[in-house]
């Protein structure tokens, strides 16, 4: 590991995280139990994490989480922004692509693939 | 059904998830003529009789689950290809699992994409990793911990960080030839 690269990029980061007050503006969760990864989710996941990269969105955050309890509609991921939180479901890699494109960067809802959508306080 | 190595190391590290562990270590090692796949954790680990029954396809410790064919399908492609698995547990010491495949066998299955399959689990993780690949006369290790030290709050899923991880690790697999297979 190169430790001086690191550190220039924590520090680019740093920067920027400055600007927005160190929030991530949106978090992306993946559902990674065991139905969801038999459904597709790790393609799903690796999908999101290069929509992210490859358009530079150093304000989304990405993580994984575990079984939700809604089996049938996975691979599900959520979309979480203050005020609101959206859970989509049956995300393929073009689907999770558009939520990247249409969601987090343009703000609009991808309706077809729309479990809920819960408002949350801020 | 041949699931690639790389996807048998994911459904590793995801048990190692599931079963609350802190720490993951892998490690991916080329020894003469065997390929060894090592997963340890710390997680919950396993009492003797679920041990006992790791191995069977239709065997799972997870709630509403009827099967759980990660660890089978590894036992089995370790077992017929002439390698070995074993696996050890105890409740609340964690889990090591380790099968040794041959390399050069015909039927050994491909390596995958081991930095698209691993690099999303591990960015995306709660979770600490400790990741070695190495061969007879090369090493490289990554230890979350380290990275996390170093970038202090930008997390690893940051655009620039994964990339650089995504380089780091491709360099890696280029130097010991693992380049992605099937």
């Amino acid at each position: 590991m190169k430790l001086e690269e690191l550190r220039k990029i924590r520090e680019r980061a740093e920067a920027e995280m400055r600007l927005r007050a160190g929030q991530a503006r949106v978090k992306i969760v993946v559902g990674m139990g065991t139905s969801g990864i038999a459904a597709g989710a790790r393609q799903v996941l690796r999908a999101i994490l290069d929509e992210v990269a490859q358009r530079n969105l150093r304000d989304v955050l990405v993580t994984q989480t575990g079984e939700k309890g809604l089996s049938a509609k996975e691979p599900l991921v959520e979309v979480h922004e203050p005020g609101r939180v959206a859970i989509y479901g049956d995300v393929d890699e073009a689907t999770a692509r558009r939520i990247v494109v249409e969601h987090v960067i343009h703000g609009r809802i991808v309706e077809d693939h729309l479990v809920e959508l819960r408002e949350v306080p801020t | 059904m041949v699931e690639d190595l790389a996807f048998h190391v994911a459904d590793l590290v995801e048990n190692a998830l599931r079963a609350g562990a802190k720490l993951v270590a892998v490690e991916l090692a080329r020894e003469g003529e065997f390929f060894r796949i090592r997963v340890e954790d710390d997680g919950a680990g396993m009492a003797e009789e679920q041990l006992r029954r790791a191995g069977d396809p239709f065997f799972t410790t997870k709630p509403g689950r009827r099967i759980g064919l990660g660890l089978a399908f590894l036992r089995q492609t370790a077992e017929e290809l002439g390698g070995s698995f074993r696996i050890h547990s105890a409740p609340g010491k964690g889990t090591v699992v380790e099968a040794k495949i041959p390399w050069d066998h015909p039927d050994r299955p491909p390596l995958g994409d081991l930095c698209g399959t691993l690099l999303p689990l591990i960015a995306t993780s709660p979770v600490e990793f400790r990741l070695v690949f190495r061969d007879h006369r090369y090493t490289w290790t990554l230890d979350t911990r380290e990275l996390k030290k170093a970038l202090g709050p930008v997390p690893l899923t940051d655009p620039e960080a994964l990339s650089f991880l995504q380089r780091a690790m491709g360099e890696a697999l280029a130097v010991l030839g693992w380049k992605e297979e099937g």
